[in-house]
């Protein structure tokens, strides 16, 4: 029975940008942040991440257990970047970057059960009305834990048995691969044809199983470098040369 | 079907509400602490960002040596320099440079998301996390490049970094000419975060 290929029709806009016409100019803005409320975002979403129950699996094995945080749950930038490609495309580009988080992560707390809807909008009322306010908590313990995994991170890569498939000057083809809610193939390399300009040290896991799309256990990971015509076409400008990271579940000859 | 496209009316201000209602109630809920998200805006205020980046390029300018090291084994360059820890930390665990010259120019995009060198560059600004950005300029680099005020002659070629897994690049942005002679910390004020992702030349010592 003839093996069915992934659809190329169904796909997800946050995964395809690339080669996206007609967008207009750039909006060369080079502030990090364009609004003051959006660093209380970005510090939260951090907070999270150094407070995450994965990190008792990371390489430096964090104490997570003794931390006396009431957060349990697991938070990694999968969870913050399946948030984003899980929104309306329309609402992906209409709102900003920050608004995004805000959006994701509010509703992250609210569906784990630390908050509730009605919680989080009578106190958004109570601010807007001037009259809300944060109690005064302190505990090293928490904090610290949280500097600490800015400081020592979270690397990907993990010591496993195994040779990568492929070599360095190896021609790949990437895989259609079955489009899910996530993933870290860049959807403009679908079935185009690259050369393996080196093979990354180690095996690399990914913070989560994308299911069909094939991440999440150790595995290669390959700079590849396209020739943009081999994706593109006649497109491509001249005198210009793409490279891409790409898991090995990615590739193939 | 018509709200679709329309902003909420107090936009700004709803947002900057619910960001405090959040944090408060995680902070009620033992969540995080009241000093939490300000220790984090302040370690990248004070130890994670650009100036730790300007640093290394201008080293790199004025030792060649220490600039074929940042090249073959990124990591161990930065370790060797007096950094505070962590830069080996979040979102820099694999950092990797690339070397602009008079006939290679390199540009760092994440088509995904905006994966960004955290402990050398700080965060990343808007218009690299902006998905106009992200969609055009893994197409048309020269173009976009152009509307940065950027252009080139026709044999110098353009690479476009995609950071797609584990790798964090960055560019070492060639140095500008008449600056023979400066010590390293004024190198250093020439360099910008634009430039070490590839947006922009290093700033040239008589411009403002």
């Amino acid at each position: 029975m003839k093996k069915l290929e992934a659809p190329k029709e169904l796909m997800k806009l946050q995964h395809n940008l690339g080669g996206l016409e007609g967008l207009g100019p750039v909006d060369f803005e080079k502030r990090v942040f364009v609004e003051p409320w959006e660093t209380r975002i970005f510090g939260i979403h951090v907070a999270m991440m150094g407070l995450s129950q994965h990190l008792k699996e990371a390489i430096p094995k964090y104490p997570i257990d003794q931390v006396p945080t009431k957060f349990r749950s697991t938070w990694t930038w999968a969870d913050l970047r399946k948030g984003a490609e899980a929104m309306n495309p329309f609402d992906y580009f209409k709102y900003r970057y920050y608004e995004k988080w805000l959006g994701g992560i509010s509703g992250f707390f609210v569906s784990q059960g630390y908050i509730s809807q009605e919680e989080l909008d009578e106190r958004t009322s109570a601010f807007l009305k001037g009259q809300g306010s944060t109690p005064e908590s302190r505990n090293e313990l928490i904090d610290n834990q949280i500097v600490e995994y800015l400081r020592v991170g979270d690397p990907g890569g993990r010591e496993v048995a195994g040779r990568p498939k492929f070599s360095q000057d190896d021609c790949v083809k990437v895989k259609n691969v079955h489009p899910v809610d996530h993933t870290r193939l860049p959807g403009h390399l679908r079935g185009k044809t690259g050369v393996i300009d080196k093979v990354y040290s180690g095996f690399y896991v990914y913070f989560c199983s994308t299911g069909p799309d094939g991440l999440g256990e150790p595995m290669p990971v390959y700079l590849v470098r396209f020739d943009p015509k081999d994706i593109w076409g006649e497109l491509a400008e001249d005198k210009s040369v793409v490279y891409a990271d790409l898991y090995e579940t990615y590739l193939e000859s | 079907m018509s709200e679709r496209f329309l902003y909420p009316k107090d936009r700004e201000i709803y947002s900057a509400a619910k960001v405090k209602a959040l944090e408060s109630l995680l902070v009620e809920k033992g969540i995080i602490t009241s000093e939490t998200v300000d220790k984090v805006i302040n370690y990248f205020e004070k130890e994670m960002g650009p100036f730790n980046g300007a640093k290394l390029v201008a080293k790199a300018w004025v030792d060649p040596e220490f600039k074929a090291r940042l090249l073959e084994d990124t990591p161990a360059a930065i370790a060797d320099m007096n950094f505070p820890r962590g830069m080996g930390g979040a979102e820099g665990e694999n950092m990797e440079a690339v070397e602009n010259s008079a006939i290679i120019h390199n540009l760092i995009v994440c088509t995904l998301c905006s994966c960004y060198p955290w402990p050398i560059l700080g965060l990343p600004p808007y218009w690299y996390k902006d998905p106009t950005f992200r969609g055009r300029a893994i197409r048309e680099p020269r173009k976009v490049l152009q509307e940065f005020g950027l252009t080139f002659a026709d044999n110098v070629e353009i690479r476009v970094w995609d950071s797609s897994a584990q790798i964090r690049w960055f560019v070492i942005p060639e140095r500008p000419p008449g600056t023979e002679g400066l010590s390293e910390a004024q190198l250093a004020t020439l360099v910008t975060p634009e430039s070490m992702m590839g947006s922009a030349r290093a700033k040239s010592p008589s411009s403002p």
